[in-house]
């Protein structure tokens, strides 16, 4: 490894491929991330809402089977390995995005990978919120609509955040695999250059580059929860 | 007057088999205009699936709920959500929204009824006024005192109008000093405001402060109900004597000596009964167990008393302690 170091030569290489691309997949990374996000959101939300309305005695009963499948699909989806998975659900991607490949390609199955995670953070906020505010609401006439709107995600959105957090941490943990089945970003470019050619600059300069948008990420996410959580106050 | 609410054999059941618990078991409550009707008991007697029965937070097995002569419980949801808002309740743990403002508190069942956003912030305000809070529009629940978020919470009760305010153990997580500044609270808000109001509590000092008619409730029946003047100086239940003078409702088993019960049934506080007793009898009685309070003027309680072994001298003691205006005597047999 270090032989590779101190060829110079080799080492010019290197800083030409991170000069010239790694503010493309940096991009990449960035924009797959806000949508792969947005879509786990998107189905992992309502999902989780219903989760906790729809129990036996939550405030929009639903169906004991239909709980049990919901249950089921998320359960599922989380226990299959995310490499297995994304490999499984290669073809929704022709489907969905028209190919198999490339950046695109990869986000039908983080999202499938994405979002029953979501569902269940949403769910451990939303069981957070105290039962006696939901009944208060209740005893005023709130409707199950009015509930969620108004009480459930407002009163759980510190937490909700938080979750996003880990959600944001945890795609971008996922996209390094993505790079395995082409799709772009830093991911790819550590393992492409860095694991499968011997250029360690380069994927050492990636996984930093992952390591610091983590932290970026999460120091704004818990910033952010903090600052939106009326709870922790200071007295007046 | 007629009945503003009115409930009738209500019936709840919980769990089945070894575990079944039966919350309420025939349960008949009238409560008038302009009450304020407390509710009593120990817990565990089913208090507050009682108070969730009238807004139908809780559904009882079988019965009715009657508000204004209507069944809640044959209402569609849409139809109950409606009359809900003419039935306001605050809670012990107060259950304000944590990230709103007190402001906010008071104007959410007015959003949620679709008050337009400034009348609902003037009349905010102005709620605010009344509990005695105006400075802390802007505070968040965590910076006020309870107290303070049980009096936000009664303001946004108040928010929607309503006809009816439940109090559910509303003061029995505060301190003596700020229940009675909370009570009046609600005693004002039944005066100026004409709201009938419905208190359960296991505070007996909670009835006698403010309520009017009272109704004690035992393992999910009603043991008693009447004026709170008549049931707490005389009453008839076992669950009744257990709260109202639970030091001295049971002479202990081991006293081998007579002793007599006395009652105080409203008399005048201040008149020396005892004094009269001992100069007019000669007895030296001794005071075996007292509870005894001072309500207007007028006392109401039990004691316990010994008597002396002479038959006669008992009959004495006890006839002029029943001549005594408000006083009742008898010698207690059942446990010596």
């Amino acid at each position: 490894m270090f032989d590779l170091f101190s060829d110079a030569a080799k080492v010019a290489a290197q800083m030409e491929i991170l000069s010239s691309e790694y503010g493309f997949a940096l991009w990449e990374t960035l924009y797959s991330l806000a949508l792969e996000v947005l879509f786990a959101y998107v189905i992992g939300l309502p999902l989780g809402v219903l989760l906790v309305t729809g129990e036996r005695d939550g405030i929009r009963p639903l169906p004991r089977w239909l709980m049990a499948v919901l249950n089921g699909i998320i359960n599922l989806l989380r226990s299959v390995p995310f490499l297995i998975l994304m490999i499984i659900a290669l073809p929704l991607s022709k489907i969905i995005v028209g190919t198999k490949v490339g950046t695109a390609a990869t986000i039908p199955p983080m999202v499938i990978a994405a979002f029953p995670l979501v569902a269940r953070m949403v769910e451990s906020s939303l069981r957070e919120v105290d039962q006696g505010v939901v009944e208060a609401a209740q005893s005023m006439g709130a409707g199950a609509f009015q509930i969620v709107s108004k009480v459930l995600l407002p009163e759980a959105l510190p937490s909700l955040i938080s979750g996003g957090t880990i959600t944001v941490a945890t795609i971008l943990g996922y996209g390094a695999m993505a790079g395995i089945i082409g799709g772009g970003g830093l991911g790819k470019m550590a393992i492409n250059y860095g694991y499968y050619n011997f250029k360690f600059i380069v994927m050492w300069a990636a996984v930093i580059g992952l390591i610091v948008l983590v932290q970026v990420f999460q120091s704004l996410g818990t910033r952010l929860a903090n600052k939106c959580d009326k709870r922790l106050s200071k007295k007046n | 007057m007629a009945a503003i609410i009115e409930l009738q054999k209500l019936c709840k059941t919980f769990g089945s088999g070894e575990n079944q618990v039966n919350a309420l078991q025939d349960v008949s409550i009238s409560i008038e205009k302009g009450d304020i009707f407390g509710i009593i008991g120990l817990s565990g007697a089913g208090k507050s699936t009682l108070v969730r029965c009238i807004n139908l937070l809780e559904r009882p097995d079988s019965g009715s709920v009657l508000f204004h002569g209507q069944n809640l419980m044959e209402l569609k949801d849409k139809q109950l959500r409606q009359q809900r808002r003419k039935i306001s309740m605050i809670f012990q743990s107060f259950n304000l929204l944590e990230q709103r403002t007190s402001l906010g508190n008071i104007c959410f069942p007015m959003e949620l009824s679709g008050v337009p956003q400034k009348i609902a912030r003037q009349r905010a305000l102005e709620l605010l006024e009344t509990v005695g809070l105006p400075d802390k529009a802007e505070a968040y629940p965590v910076q006020l005192s309870g107290g303070q978020k049980q009096r936000i919470a009664i303001a946004r009760a108040l928010a929607s109008d309503p006809e009816v305010l439940l109090c559910d153990e509303a003061t029995s997580a505060l301190d003596p000093k700020t229940t009675g500044q909370i009570l009046s609270l609600l005693q004002k808000i039944n005066r100026e405001r004409g709201i009938t109001v419905i208190i359960i509590t296991h505070q007996m000092s909670v009835i006698e402060q403010i309520c009017n008619r009272v109704a004690i409730l035992d393992s999910g029946k009603v043991a008693e109900i009447g004026a709170v003047e008549q049931v707490f100086s005389n009453p008839q239940s076992q669950a009744g004597r257990r709260l109202v003078s639970p030091a001295v409702a049971e002479p202990a088993a081991n006293w081998n000596i007579p002793i007599a019960r006395i009652a105080f049934n409203g008399g005048a506080s201040e008149a020396p009964v005892f004094a009269q007793l001992i100069k007019q009898t000669g007895v030296e009685p001794s005071i075996m167990g007292a509870a005894t309070r001072n309500v207007d003027g007028k006392a109401f309680g039990t004691m316990l008393i010994t008597l002396p072994e002479d038959e006669a001298k008992k009959q004495e003691i006890l006839s002029f302690l029943n001549g005594c205006q408000g006083v009742s005597a008898e010698e207690v047999r059942e446990n010596v």
